[in-house]
């Protein structure tokens, strides 16, 4: 779960690149760095998810 | 550029590791005092060392060599490429003091950073794997980030790129304080809480053990953060004079606003207010303001540490009881949580008008901070993990880290603590 938390996050950063290189006005590119942004907190919400679990098991 | 005023800035930003090295001990148990100053000395020289070894060469400077990488017909500057060790340093000044003054200005930037992580790794962090951390730090990340953002790298030519403003960072938010931020999260994820934190369902509260200390060191902080905001508005952004009379109020201010809200919440939810969040609020104010620290207007800084001292109260509690992240420091909400608050807040009051291009260049930075620089970060910290494990075995953990790792506690003449915490 960890492994795809870290690739949501590095597949949100691309997004945001991809953005820069594909589209031009600023709006469309607000657009897709927001969702970037959304999915590297995808990303990163399953990273937590896994610690905290792993924390409650161990208690 | 004002050498002058350029070296006196960077004299004083050693008042800002020495402040968040009051800070962390204070705030850490008396059984690992002497241990975390220890650290934060040991963070320091790693640190200094890394950084004029390797990773100056790779942070390079404005104009300076850099590795460029050709993509979609632009040009991408990715990486310095200055010589390794600091080659030629001496030589380089016939041209001017620019290179000495960045490379001077790198070693303390780096290891503030490097300090930042071992406030969430409090009293159960091993020095050796400080030490590593600290290394990767100033060798990899912090110069691969700063030559993005200050050495002309891709998000300072956001402009030329992509007909963007370029994304900006003039007092170190970004480069420095996120940073370390992301190393803190990371760092308190693969340690776990210390034991007692969690028992039986119940946070237990464990408070610092030093909370004159962690005041004292606040105020050394803002000393220190002046110095550093200002060394980084001249010479990265070319601030004159004006602009760092302006950096001194935004930074007394911020760190004033941070406090009061801190304050004031604190007491308005536990009837009392709380010392040790009062003292975050007052580093996440410095933090937060320190993104447009030459450039916005007082109010609008007061506005930003308000919400950055507020923030930090209900970030540091969530993080405690709903994520169960042990941060006994609280550098996860108050770096990395107002560091990135302060990042988007300046895209929000840019001067001449908020304007969305402006905060797009923002996000644009906070997204390559979280989505590329983070699992870099945890992925490299898993793995030096195994192979010089980071937390301290059981017995250490309830002993203490200074009998356990330097045969010798901080206050010798005094019997101190009990195992017994109040739970929540």
């Amino acid at each position: 779960m960890s492994l795809f938390g870290y690739l949501l996050m590095l597949s949100g950063w691309l997004l945001t690149l991809a953005s820069l290189f594909l589209l031009a006005g600023v709006g469309q590119r607000l657009l897709f760095v927001a969702a970037g942004l959304a999915v590297e907190l995808l990303g990163l919400g399953l990273i937590t998810y896994r610690y905290r679990a792993l924390q409650r098991e161990a208690r | 550029m004002s050498v002058n005023l350029c070296l006196m800035s960077i004299l004083l930003a050693p008042f800002a590791a020495a402040g968040l090295a009051l800070i962390q001990q204070g705030l850490g148990r008396s059984r690992s005092a002497a241990h975390s100053m220890l650290c934060s000395l040991g963070a320091l020289a790693t640190a200094a060392i890394l950084f004029v070894l390797v990773g100056s060469a790779w942070m390079g400077f404005a104009g300076g060599a850099a590795h460029r990488l050709h993509l979609a017909g632009r040009t991408i500057d990715w990486l310095g490429a200055e010589p390794l060790f600091a080659a030629g340093i001496g030589s380089s000044l016939s041209a001017g003091p620019y290179r000495a003054l960045v490379l001077a200005y790198g070693i303390f930037a780096a290891g503030l950073a490097a300090l930042i992580p071992i406030n969430s790794g409090s009293d159960r962090w091993r020095l050796a794997a400080v030490a590593a951390v600290s290394a990767l730090l100033a060798a990899i990340l912090f110069p691969l980030f700063g030559h993005w953002v200050w050495s002309d790298g891709w998000l300072a030519q956001l402009g030329p790129l992509f007909g963007l403003p370029a994304f900006t960072d003039l007092g170190g938010a970004a480069g420095i304080q996120v940073l370390g931020g992301l190393c803190a999260l990371s760092v308190a994820w693969i340690l776990g809480p210390r034991q007692g934190k969690y028992t039986e369902g119940v946070a237990a509260a464990i408070p610092g053990h030093n909370i004159v200390q962690v005041l004292f060191g606040c105020m050394l902080a803002l000393i220190g953060w002046i110095g550093l905001e200002s060394a980084t508005s001249i010479l990265f952004y070319a601030a004159g004079p004006g602009q760092i009379a302006l950096t001194l109020v935004n930074a007394v201010l911020a760190a004033s606003s941070g406090c009061l809200a801190a304050v004031l919440t604190t007491r308005l939810r536990y009837r009392k207010p709380d010392a040790s969040l009062s003292a975050n609020g007052w580093i996440a104010g410095l933090v937060a303001g320190s993104a447009g620290c030459a450039q916005l207007t007082p109010v609008e800084t007061m506005l930003i540490a308000l919400v950055a001292g507020t923030l930090v109260t209900f970030l540091a509690e969530t993080l405690e009881l709903r994520l169960l992240i042990d941060d006994p420091g609280g550098a996860i909400s108050v770096h990395l949580g107002a560091g990135l608050w302060g990042m988007l807040a300046y895209g929000l009051f840019a001067p001449g008008g908020a304007s969305s291009a402006a905060l797009l260049a923002q996000l644009i930075g906070a997204a390559t901070l979280l989505g590329l620089l983070f699992p870099l970060i945890h992925i490299s910290h898993r793995l030096l993990n195994r192979l010089i494990p980071f937390r301290v075995d059981a017995d250490g953990d309830w002993q203490g880290m200074d009998i356990r790792e330097l045969g010798a506690g901080a206050y010798p003449e005094f019997v101190l603590h009990a195992d017994e915490f109040t739970p929540r």
